[in-house]
């Protein structure tokens, strides 16, 4: 079984290392979009889905990695993989500030702040127009590089994915998940819960930093609304409970799923997109809020490793 | 920037704080009572509102209806939209992780706001009805906003008056407090509850109508109410009543004096930072509020 | 005198005005068997809560092992050698049996997992080491939480109603297994409603009323003190 999924796994993986090659132009960006999404999702549930702490703005960290990449790439002259990291890392900081006095808020209260937090750095990018070109936007110089940053945020999403996998396997997964089941008994244990959630608050906010760098990058503008989107945040979560949180690849599963139907099914229904995509969430969120791969662990008694 | 504040206009800055803070007041009044009774928060609320200015709206452009006349009658068509609401969604998500109950009533709120995009267009419009101002020595009053005022502080007075003196309102404070204890008083807390969404889409459609006559209205005005309504009811202390009251006040004043020295966007950070340190400061709010 | 596992002195506790603790002092001395009871309301668990960090006291001082711990976090008292049970049962639903245990430790992992199974199969629950704890009955969620605070070691163990919606042999077996830790030298302080168990367990009891302390003795003193007995049937 074991052999059998890890043989698939890399079959897949390698017909994805080796489709840019035979794939059409609209088919690499797709895909790219799907990795893109898979490092998001699985980002968003390594602090919601296992420590039950509802990020509900963090295309704050996406936004914030977007324009710290674009402004080192547009006014500094920096190469693109460096300016990623950067964007990386600047999320991370983001994470570090905001994690340190929000994580102590409690259920909707720490939702409520940190859409907030989003709301907040749009208006700052949109003020500070000098390094970010404001409401009006910032364009990069023009380059295709399609295809690398195919490869890097494909490596992105594995890494995601993987460190899930590996957070998931451990005790310190396992400590996470306490703190959605029972902060204050996990506290009474000698759990330091502060502490567990900033550094899962940490890890969760690198991927969408990376990810935002890459994107500004690959599309060459990126404008306050174009990264900020409150919607994106929404996406991602209905991705990971459509997968199931908590799981490992629940995100990834919610994601390709939701990404082609929506490619393939809302673009042609293109005034009601946003309509289905109401009815969608109200859906996922009555019907089956455990998500897919949260029923069938329940039912057949799978390890969250699914 | 320069700015030299003088005593009148530290006057006007307090006389249109009040007059706008009455309004936040009452609209967060309504997403007071949702938390309060459901322990929803109801993304929905600005989008709502949204639909009362709509309503508000085309019974002034097709019916020529006064647009003051009009406030009961958009209320009265929001309460119904808010019980259907309540009725065939909202319910479901009562008791659930705040996690249902905010994406819930985010896909309501897009698909609202989708509709109105649909069947109203996203062009701007106004009901243009009253403009200009009433000088009163060296302080000027917007006509609009004023009657605005007068309007929001019955409706609010009414609401409170409501809340404390019948026996529906009465019931709706008891669930607030517990829901249990509600229900062992033979308090049909279902009923309760329908009847409160009602009434909070009905407070809030009485802010989209008010509003209306204010400034010009798109689909996508309600999100900013949603999220200042939210902020009133932190300041206020969640499931405190009449400190949502007061919160909307601070909030207007804090606004106000904040455009004095700031351009909008750092108003709204402004606005954030303050939500952020009396939730860390005084999680029950400035006024004092139930524990949570 | 020898330093006490636990000194309490002159702890105040009140919620909104109402005073839940009113300067209640206490001590124990390691190695012992120590009840605390009083009528509902009377701020026992407001005491544990006190003790274990998750209430912030209003003044006094706790002393463990000589050491003061107040203002300490919850976790950092738990990891000085304080564990606890609640009264109402607080297993991680979510994670197995054995995952319950596994989460309190740190470091090395083969230790941790001996030690966790070793706990299970001290409570007979090591066939059902895989089951999410929220599937397991009551009365074995009760024994899953109670080995939980075990996995740390602690000198000192506050057990919140242990009796409570137990059945007879499972209780006898809880009995039992206090009695071992505190032969091994554990010092063990829990709140009760159930007298026999009261009478049969502890060495020394503490009556709480109103939140302050009428009475200190043994089981037998404690049942002919007048104050106690007015206390729970009123006058």
């Amino acid at each position: 079984m074991t052999r059998a999924f890890l043989g698939a796994l890399g079959v897949a993986l390698a017909a994805l290392a080796l489709y840019p090659f035979f794939g059409t132009g609209y088919g690499v960006r797709a895909t790219l979009q799907i990795f893109m999404w898979i490092a998001l999702a699985g980002s968003w549930n390594l602090i919601s889905g296992l420590t039950g702490y509802v990020s509900f703005g963090h295309v704050a960290f996406f936004g914030a990695g977007a324009y710290a990449g674009a402004i080192l790439v547009a006014k500094v002259g920096w190469s693109w993989p460096a300016a990623s990291l950067v964007g990386g890392v600047a999320a991370c900081v983001l994470a570090l500030v905001i994690g340190y006095p929000c994580l102590r808020l409690k259920g909707p209260y720490f939702a409520i702040a940190m859409l907030g937090l989003n709301e907040v750095l749009r208006a700052l990018v949109s003020y500070f127009e000098g390094l970010t070109g404001g409401g009006s936007g910032l364009s990069l110089p023009t380059l295709d590089a399609t295809i690398p940053i195919y490869y890097v945020m494909g490596v992105l999403a594995a890494a995601v994915t993987l460190l899930t996998y590996l957070i998931i396997t451990s005790r310190f997964g396992l400590r996470l998940m306490t703190i959605r089941e029972d902060e204050v008994a996990a506290e009474a244990l000698g759990i330091d819960t502060a502490r567990h959630k900033l550094y899962a608050f940490l890890l969760s906010a690198a991927g969408p930093g990376i990810a935002g760098a890459l994107t500004a990058r690959d599309q060459g503008y990126i404008e306050p609304i174009s990264v900020f989107p409150l919607a994106m945040t929404i996406t991602m979560i209905v991705m990971v409970l459509f997968g199931g949180k908590g799981t490992v690849w629940g995100p990834v599963l919610g994601a390709v799923v939701l990404f082609v139907s929506q490619e393939f099914v809302w673009a042609r229904f293109p005034y009601l997109h946003q309509l289905l995509f109401g009815a969608i969430i109200v859906a996922v969120v009555l019907l089956m809020p455990r998500g897919v791969l949260g029923i069938l662990q329940m039912k057949y008694r799978l390890p969250r490793t699914i | 920037m320069n700015v030299v504040i003088t005593p009148v206009m530290i006057g006007q800055v307090i006389i249109s704080g009040i007059l706008v803070g009455t309004l936040y007041s009452m609209v967060a009044l309504g997403l007071a009572l949702i938390f309060g009774v459901m322990r929803v928060i109801n993304v929905a609320h600005g989008p709502l509102l949204m639909l009362g200015a709509y309503a508000t709206y085309f019974l002034y452009s097709a019916f020529g209806l006064n647009p003051y006349l009009t406030v009961p009658i958009t209320m009265l068509l929001l309460f119904v939209v808010g019980v259907v609401l309540q009725r065939t969604l909202v319910f479901r998500v009562v008791g659930a992780p705040e996690l249902a109950s905010l994406l819930l009533t985010f896909g309501i709120s897009i698909a609202l706001v989708n509709l109105a995009q649909l069947a109203f267009t996203s062009d701007l419009r106004a009901v243009e009805y009253l403009t200009g101002s009433y000088i009163v020595g060296p302080f000027a009053f917007s006509k609009s906003r004023l009657i605005a005022f007068v309007f929001a502080a019955a409706v609010s007075g009414l609401a409170f008056l409501f809340l404390q003196r019948t026996k529906l309102g009465k019931a709706i404070r008891a669930t607030s407090q517990s829901r249990e204890v509600a229900m062992v008083c033979g308090i049909d807390v279902d009923r309760i509850h329908l009847f409160t969404f009602g009434l909070a889409t009905a407070l809030a459609a009485a802010g989209g109508a008010l509003i209306a006559v204010i400034v010009a209205i798109q689909p996508e005005m309600g999100g900013v109410w949603t999220f200042k309504s939210f902020l009133v009811i932190v300041l206020g202390g969640a499931g405190n009543y009449p400190g949502a009251l007061l919160g909307g006040m601070l909030l207007g004043l804090v606004e106000q004096l904040a455009s004095l020295f700031l351009t909008t966007q750092l108003s709204e950070v402004v606005a954030y930072l303050l939500l952020v340190l009396v939730l860390l400061v005084r999680p029950t709010g400035l006024f004092g509020g139930r524990q949570t | 005198m020898a330093t006490a596992a636990l000194e309490i002195e002159g702890l105040r506790k009140s919620f909104g005005g109402v005073l839940a603790v009113n300067g209640v002092s206490l001590r124990l001395e390691p190695g012992r068997i120590y009840g605390l009871i009083g009528p509902n309301g009377s701020g026992k668990t407001t005491l544990f809560n006190c003790i274990t960090g998750l209430e912030r006291r209003d003044e006094g001082r706790v002393f463990f092992n000589g050491q003061p711990i107040d203002g300490l976090k919850p976790y950092q008292i738990a990891r000085q050698g304080i564990g606890r049970t609640f009264q109402v049962i607080r297993v991680f639903p979510e994670l197995t049996a054995l995952e319950n245990l596994l989460v309190v430790t740190q470091g090395d992992r083969a230790a941790a997992m001996e030690r966790a199974l070793e706990l299970l199969r001290f409570v007979k629950l090591e066939g059902l080491k895989g089951e999410f704890a929220g599937n397991l009955s009551y009365g074995q969620q009760k024994l899953v939480e109670f080995v939980r605070m075990l996995m740390r070691d602690p000198s000192l163990i506050l057990l919140d109603e242990p009796a409570a919606g137990v059945n007879r042999t499972l209780l006898n077996d809880l009995l039992d297994a206090v009695r071992r830790l505190r032969d091994q030298g554990k010092t063990v302080l829990l709140v009760e409603h159930d007298m026999k168990v009261v009478m049969g367990l502890c060495e020394t009891v503490f009556v709480l009323d109103h939140g302050e302390k009428i009475a200190e003795g043994s089981p037998g003193a404690i049942q002919m003190d007048e104050r106690v007995i007015e206390a729970y049937f009123g006058r």
